[in-house]
């Protein structure tokens, strides 16, 4: 009977894929990993996902893909990965906000998204540095004076950020608690458009990110006033750090990281940590993150846990320091 | 003038050549794929295709991105006019006028029309883009959020031309829209509004959910059940094609989209889906018969589509020119313009005039490209009207649940898109128009954040609307419009209820 | 008398004293400074009015009764197909998931031979799948045994 022959071969073709038997010795990994980036192409961490994602690939020889789970400022693709299945094939790329939204869930009376501690770390893929930057035809040409016009204004010098409690945020609220002034905060919904505002005038300062304000620095749009890294950019020599001025608490870094839930078994954390330390080596990995200006800053195991829970104490405090935006 | 010709053919010789040429085909053709499907928008085609040009040179990776990019906008009116699925927030109002043309049997026009409009805006708005770029890009720049919440308001305008008719049942709707817009976190406070715990509507109602489940799927639950199915429309040859008089309907409502999308596109935000609405509203104060309007207009899919198109060109302009990432997807290129070692910025045009003058030259052959391989599409999209219903209904179906969970991955948006279409249904059976819901959703957080945004600037004072002179001109003739509009909200109220006082008498 | 747009009128009030109950835990602000509050309470205002005013215009709106109701068979089958899908689509996978969608819609509710209910729903539900997960590289849940 031809007619069912190609009712069962139209059947085995849609359904496709043969069964993969689920069991405890299955060698890892034996199915397709996906790293969730949680927020929207473009982005920081969908930028460094897709490298690490292609260089994974290649160590592995399987499949590695990535998704990009967006909303609620990255707490829904976090506690996705939160909640999944603990073994493996779901990772998370995070950058320095996954320690500030359990914090901003604590002040407001909320049953948090997740907590740190449901993630184990894997490796640290890059940390950069934020930097200050107001526009060309604003009068401050040093942090100093910044901070000085600042002391005699209060309030009336305004910043764009990336959305409220996120990065560009608390970067630019550490450097106000540091130096003791008080800045108008302007959010805006993204990167984008924070840096859109501050080269049209629209507010006077930005704490951003060095690579995507490099191209305007370098054109003579924007001026830039100095740094959150404890040492000096490698791109910026010139431009001294908050540290150096005497603010050492006015320190951050956007940074990304890899994480996966934390119950995920130690033999298939260390594979994949071997695996990411391999492809961080990889040459096609390595151009890819000199292009996008984003220096490559590998830590695993304990010093990535010391400096990922250094990072999150001070953002947690930055944070408590913010506390709920009054209105009036 | 010399100059930009030289330049220009300079830039062709790059475009023309064979690989280059390749990957704008390549790009064209990936891009209607992921148009034409929903779910899966520009946004979601270039970033799965970015990784794929790492090894590509920069010319060759930036074309075919774009070509992704104007090419999605293409298709986005396939689906809309076919099915009532939005794919975007772009295509909502081609849902309405455009599945009214279907279900007369001019679904083949209708995508002829969208086709040619989106030709004829994506070249025009080359050539603006072309001639303009960094005058207007400093232009648009100078659009902060008070400029943004004026802007916004033409939005809302809109309101009063949607309806065919009761303009206080459509107020109403609008106002239920906005408030379905307030759902998920404050941008300005971070306090979480009407999300009852839920952190996947931290980020609001999604746009498409909504609109898929209002358009789409409550089209499904009305007509499903009806005891005769709706009749199946078989096409024939010379009937694809749009008549003369169609196409003598659509020639103004193209230029005017055109021209109008470019300009609401260059400016770096959001707002581009306005660029549609706008046009809709316009096309139908503009028209000699705007009772049309909402039953298959010509000039409601025409206007609207060519105006997203256009916009989309215009986006570039600051992003070529000065290096700003003006939208979501602007964002997305200029990160792909990084990765490929191109430094984006006001020197872009003077440092890299073989990527910048093959960009443009290749958006030109791209949307010959396009136009050539939609219009004959246009024949096999038509032919899947001929499907009978009970299998039609069944497959717009998942290609709703597909299309909606694919955006984010995310089943929430598959309950949203549920509880909109039972919603849409009941509105429907209860003589209310859903469309001014999905302009609220799609304006409320904009206008919001707008507003907000521009008081944190001032400090609490009105004032800024009126002390900046683009905000305030955009405000003084958004008001006087709404004073216009009101007037015949009056007029039209009246008609309203002796009409609904003659279907009375005939009924009873 | 009741009607339909007194109907709708009422529903559209209800709903907007609703949101006002439920915006009252938010911070309002003021007019120079609106909080989380102000906007869905300005909106919710006028929602309201717009439903008393239809609720009061609307005495000449056809009965309720007249809306007929003859498809409500489809409707709660197409919305129970959607509510399976929804429950089922991280569990079982995208394609179980739809063949049982598409099976039931028509198999049982539109009453399709089964062999061609069969083929396209298999045909359907598997060709969107290697179309969208395989071509265009969207990530589709999978289920058990790896469907």
């Amino acid at each position: 009977m031809p007619g069912r022959r190609l009712v069962l071969a139209v059947l085995l073709l849609a359904l496709g894929a043969p069964p993969v038997t689920a069991g405890a010795q299955e060698p890892f990994p034996s199915r397709p990993i996906t790293i969730v980036a949680p927020f929207p192409p473009g982005g920081v961490a969908d930028l460094t996902a897709r490298p690490v994602a292609a260089a994974m690939e290649k160590v592995l020889k399987s499949p590695v893909g990535v998704v990009n789970k967006t909303g609620a400022a990255g707490a829904v693709g976090m506690q996705s990965v939160a909640v999944a299945k603990p073994d493996g094939y779901t990772l998370l790329l995070a950058l320095s906000s996954i320690s500030i939204i359990p914090e901003a869930d604590k002040l407001f009376g909320r049953p948090p998204a997740f907590t740190v501690d449901q993630f184990a770390p894997i490796a640290l893929i890059s940390a950069d540095p934020t930097i200050l930057v107001v526009p060309a035809d604003k009068p401050w040409r040093t942090a100093k004076e910044f901070i000085e016009d600042a002391k005699q204004r209060p309030g009336q010098i305004s910043y764009s950020s990336s959305g409220i409690y996120g990065t560009l945020h608390m970067a630019m609220e550490l450097l106000s608690q540091a130096a003791d002034i008080k800045l108008r905060h302007v959010p805006h919904a993204g990167g984008g458009p924070a840096l859109t505002a501050v080269l049209g005038g629209h507010v006077d300062a930005l704490a951003s990110g060095p690579s995507v304000v490099l191209p305007h620095i370098k054109s003579g749009k924007l001026r830039v006033l100095g740094g959150w890294g404890d040492k000096r950019l490698a791109a910026l020599p010139d431009v001294p750090t908050f540290k150096e001025l005497g603010y050492p608490t006015a320190e951050f870094y956007i940074w990304a990281g890899l994480f996966a839930p934390r119950a995920t078994p130690e033999p298939v954390l260390a594979k994949l940590r071997a695996t990411v330390r391999e492809a961080v080596e990889d040459p096609d990995f390595k151009t890819a993150m000199d292009k996008l200006q984003t220096p490559v800053n590998f830590k695993q195991g304990a010093e990535f846990q010391a400096f990922f829970e250094t990072d999150a104490r001070r953002l947690a405090e930055g944070v408590r320091r913010v506390g709920k935006i009054e209105t009036k | 003038m010399a100059e930009t010709l030289q330049n220009l053919a300079v830039g062709f010789s790059v475009a023309l050549s064979p690989s280059v040429l390749l990957y704008a085909f390549v790009g064209c053709v990936i891009g209607t794929l992921v148009g034409v499907l929903p779910g899966v928008g520009p946004l979601a085609g270039i970033s799965l295709l970015l990784p794929a040009t790492f090894g590509m040179d920069a010319t060759r990776a930036i074309v075919m991105l774009a070509g992704i990019y104007y090419g999605a906008m293409y298709g986005g009116s396939t689906t809309s006019i076919l099915m009532r699925i939005p794919g975007e927030a772009a295509s909502v109002m081609t849902c309405i006028d455009g599945y009214a043309m279907a279900r007369r049997g001019r679904a083949g026009a209708a995508l002829a029309i969208a086709a040619v409009g989106s030709y004829v805006a994506g070249t025009v708005s080359v050539v603006a883009l072309m001639l303009l770029a960094p005058p207007l890009a400093e232009f648009a720049l100078r659009f902060g959020p008070p400029e943004y919440f004026a802007l916004l308001l033409f939005g809302l305008l809109v309101l009063a031309y949607m309806s065919s008719g009761s303009m206080l049942k459509s107020l109403a709707m609008a106002a239920l829209g906005l408030l379905l817009g307030m759902v998920g976190i404050d941008q300005m406070s971070g306090y979480f509004r009407f999300a009852y715990g839920m952190v996947e509507l931290g980020d609001g109602l999604g746009v498409v959910p909504v609109a898929v489940g209002l358009f789409g799927l409550a089209e499904i639950l009305a007509t499903a059940g009806q005891p005769v199915p709706p009749e199946v429309i078989k096409p024939r040859l010379r009937e694809l094609l749009p008549s003369r008089a169609e196409w003598r309907e659509a020639g103004a409502p193209i230029a005017r989209g055109t021209g109008l999308g470019f300009l609401v596109g260059i400016i770096p935000g959001s707002a581009h889906v306005i660029s549609s609405f706008v046009s809709y509203a316009l096309e139908k104060k503009l028209s000699r018969r705007p009772e049309q309007f909402g039953h298959g207009a010509v000039p409601g899919v025409a206007g609207p589509e060519s105006a997203n198109n256009a916009a989309t060109s215009g986006a570039f302009v600051p992003m070529l020119a000065l290096g700003v990432p003006s939208g979501p997807i602007p964002a997305v290129m200029l990160a792909a313009m990084m990765v490929h070692g191109v430094s984006p910025g006001p020197l872009l045009i003077s440092q890299q005039p073989q990527l910048f003058w093959g960009f443009i030259a290749s958006m030109y052959v791209g949307n010959l490209v396009l136009l050539i391989l939609n219009l004959p599409l246009v024949g096999l999209f038509v032919n899947l009207l001929r499907v009978p219903y009970p299998y039609l209904y069944p497959a717009v179906l998942t290609f709703s649940i597909l299309g909606v969970y694919a955006v984010n991955g995310s089943v929430v948006d598959v309950w949203i898109m549920l509880t909109m279409g039972l919603l849409g249904y009941v509105l429907r059976k209860l003589g209310f128009e859903t469309a001014p819901i999905v302009l609220g959703v799609v304006l409320a957080p904009m206008i919001e954040l707008a507003l907000r945004q521009s008081l944190a600037m001032s400090d609490g004072r009105y004032g800024i609307f009126f002390q900046r002179p683009i905000a305030a001109t955009l405000l003084v003739v958004a008001l006087a419009m709404m004073a216009l509009s009101l007037r015949t909200f009056v007029r039209r109220g009246l008609d309203w209820r002796a009409r609904m006082a003659l279907v009375e008498k005939g009924e009873s | 008398m009741l009607t339909v747009d007194r109907l709708a009128g009422a529903a559209l009030a209800l709903v907007a004293l609703f949101v006002l109950w439920q915006s009252r835990v938010l911070p309002l602000g003021s007019l120079g400074n609106p909080g989380p509050a102000y906007m869905p309470t300005v909106l919710a205002a006028l929602l309201l009015l717009g439903g008393v005013v239809i609720a009061a215009l609307g005495g000449d709106a056809p009965r309720p009764g007249a809306l007929g109701f003859r498809e409500w068979r489809h409707v709660v089958a197409i919305a129970g197909a959607c509510v399976f899908a929804a429950l089922g689509l991280e569990r079982l996978g995208y394609r179980l998931t739809m063949l049982v969608v598409l099976l039931f819609l028509l198999g049982v509710v539109e009453r399709k031979r089964p062999v061609a209910a069969l083929v396209f729903a298999v045909a359907f539900a598997g060709g969107t799948f290697l179309l969208f997960d395989g071509v265009l590289r969207v990530p589709l849940p999978r289920g058990p045994f790896g469907l």
